[in-house]
C-alpha cells in the first residue's frame, strides 16, 4: 500500500508538473491534487513503519512548484491572438474574388428590389 | 385531423416570412472559445462573427464573415486560422456565395460555393494542398450554408414559438447535405461579459452527425445576438463565450 501509494504520488506530481508548463496549465490541478493526496497517504504510511523516504518529499516539492506555475500563469497570462496577418490576407484576398464571382453571377433583382442596407 | 397540416402550412409560412431584422452591417461579435473540464476553463481560441456590405454592380449584399483564431500560447502546438464567409440577400439571408478556408495545423482545405437557386444547384470548388475538385451537388431549396444557417437562427421570431418547437433546417456542408433541427427550449437569464441578459435558450441537433449537437442562447431582445453556447465533447464540455459586442442593429 506504501509503494502504490509512493508510485501514483510520484506519476501523479510528474504529470502535475508537465500540464502546468503547457497550455492547459488549469487542468493541472486535477494532478496535483491526486500528488497530494497519494503523497500524504504515503508519508503517514512510512512515518508509521519507521524512516520516510526522500522521494515522497520530492513530489511534494514537485506538486507545491506545478501549482505555483499553474496560479502564475492563471493571475498574470493574458489570452491574446497573434501571427493574424496571414488571414488577414486571405480574408481580404477572398473578398475581392468573391465580387468578381458575384458580378458573374445571376441574382434575381425581385429578390434584392428596393434593398436598403441600413448602415 | 385538419390541426397537423394546418400547423405544418403555418410553420412553413413562419420560416419562409423570416425576415432579418436582427443583422445589421458592420456588427462584430467576440468569443472565446474554451474547453471545460469539470469547472476548469482553459481558453483555446477567439471566434469573431462579423458582417460587411458587399456591393457588386447588379446589388448590395451582405458579408458574414466568422474567424477562429487559437490564442498565441497555442500557435506552437497547434495553430488554427479558420475562415468561414458567406455571401447573402441581406433581407432574407439566401446564400449566393460561400468560402470555407481551414488551415489547422500543417492541415489546409479551402472550400468555395456558388449557389444558384434557380436551378438548385451549387458549383463547389474543393481546394487542399496539392488538388483542386469542381464538382456540381443539387440541391432542395432552403438549403443554406453553415454560417447562413447560423445567422438565419436570428430571424426566427421567438415569441411565437412554445417551448420544445421544432424547426428542421438543412446545411451543405463539404459537399453533402445535412439535415437538423433547432428546439427552442424557453427562456433563461444569464450572466455574460455584456452583462446579465434574458435569453431564448435554443437546442441544435444533427441528424446524422453528433459532432454539431449544442445548445446555445441568444439575447431576448431585438437583436437576438448569441452570447453562450455549450457543446458536447467526448471528455468535458466545450464553450462559446461572449466577450464583446459592437455595431448591433437596435
Amino acid at each position: 500500500m506504501k509503494k502504490l501509494c509512493t508510485i501514483l504520488a510520484i506519476i501523479a506530481s510528474v504529470l502535475a508538473i508537465i500540464l502546468s508548463v503547457l497550455p492547459v496549465s488549469n487542468l493541472a490541478i486535477f494532478p496535483a491534487i491526486a500528488a497530494l493526496v497519494f503523497g500524504i497517504l504515503a508519508f503517514y504510511l512510512s512515518k508509521k513503519t519507521g524512516s520516510v523516504k526522500k522521494i515522497i518529499q520530492f513530489t511534494f516539492l514537485l506538486t507545491i512548484i506545478a501549482l505555483c506555475l499553474t496560479t502564475y500563469k492563471a493571475i498574470f497570462s493574458e489570452a491574446k491572438v497573434a501571427n493574424t496577418e496571414v488571414i488577414e490576407a486571405t480574408e481580404n484576398k477572398l473578398e475581392e474574388e468573391a465580387i468578381e464571382e458575384l458580378e458573374g453571377l445571376e441574382i434575381d433583382d425581385s429578390e434584392l428590389e428596393g434593398l436598403e442596407i441600413e448602415e | 385531423m385538419l390541426r397537423i397540416p394546418f400547423l405544418l402550412i403555418c410553420l412553413f409560412t413562419l420560416s419562409l416570412n423570416a425576415q432579418n431584422t436582427a443583422i445589421g452591417v458592420g456588427e462584430k461579435l467576440t468569443f472565446t472559445a474554451s474547453y471545460n473540464m469539470s469547472g476548469v476553463l482553459t481558453d483555446l481560441a477567439e471566434v469573431t462573427m462579423e458582417t460587411s456590405a458587399v456591393k457588386t454592380s447588379k446589388a448590395t449584399l451582405l458579408r458574414l464573415k466568422c474567424r477562429a483564431t487559437t490564442y498565441s500560447k497555442w500557435d506552437n502546438f497547434f495553430k488554427i486560422r479558420d475562415l468561414y464567409e458567406s455571401y447573402v440577400n441581406p433581407k432574407t439571408l439566401t446564400p449566393y456565395l460561400y468560402n470555407r478556408d481551414i488551415n489547422e495545423g500543417s492541415y489546409y482545405k479551402n472550400m468555395k460555393y456558388t449557389f444558384s437557386h434557380k436551378t438548385k444547384t451549387v458549383k463547389t470548388v474543393q481546394k487542399k494542398k496539392k488538388t483542386t475538385e469542381n464538382k456540381t451537388v443539387k440541391i432542395n431549396s432552403g438549403t443554406k450554408d453553415i454560417i447562413s444557417t447560423l445567422y438565419s437562427l436570428r430571424t426566427f421570431d421567438f415569441t411565437q414559438l412554445s417551448i420544445g418547437t421544432n424547426k428542421v433546417f438543412t446545411i451543405l456542408f463539404d459537399r453533402k447535405e445535412v439535415k437538423g433541427k433547432v428546439t427552442y427550449l424557453g427562456k433563461e437569464t444569464i450572466s455574460t461579459a455584456i452583462g446579465k441578459k434574458t435569453c431564448y435558450k435554443i437546442k441544435i441537433e444533427s441528424y446524422s452527425s453528433s459532432t454539431l449537437n449544442g445548445t446555445l442562447w441568444l439575447t431576448a431582445d431585438a437583436n437576438k445576438i448569441p452570447v453562450y453556447g455549450k457543446f458536447k465533447i467526448p471528455v468535458g464540455n466545450g464553450e462559446l463565450k461572449i466577450k464583446s459586442a459592437t455595431g448591433l442593429k437596435n
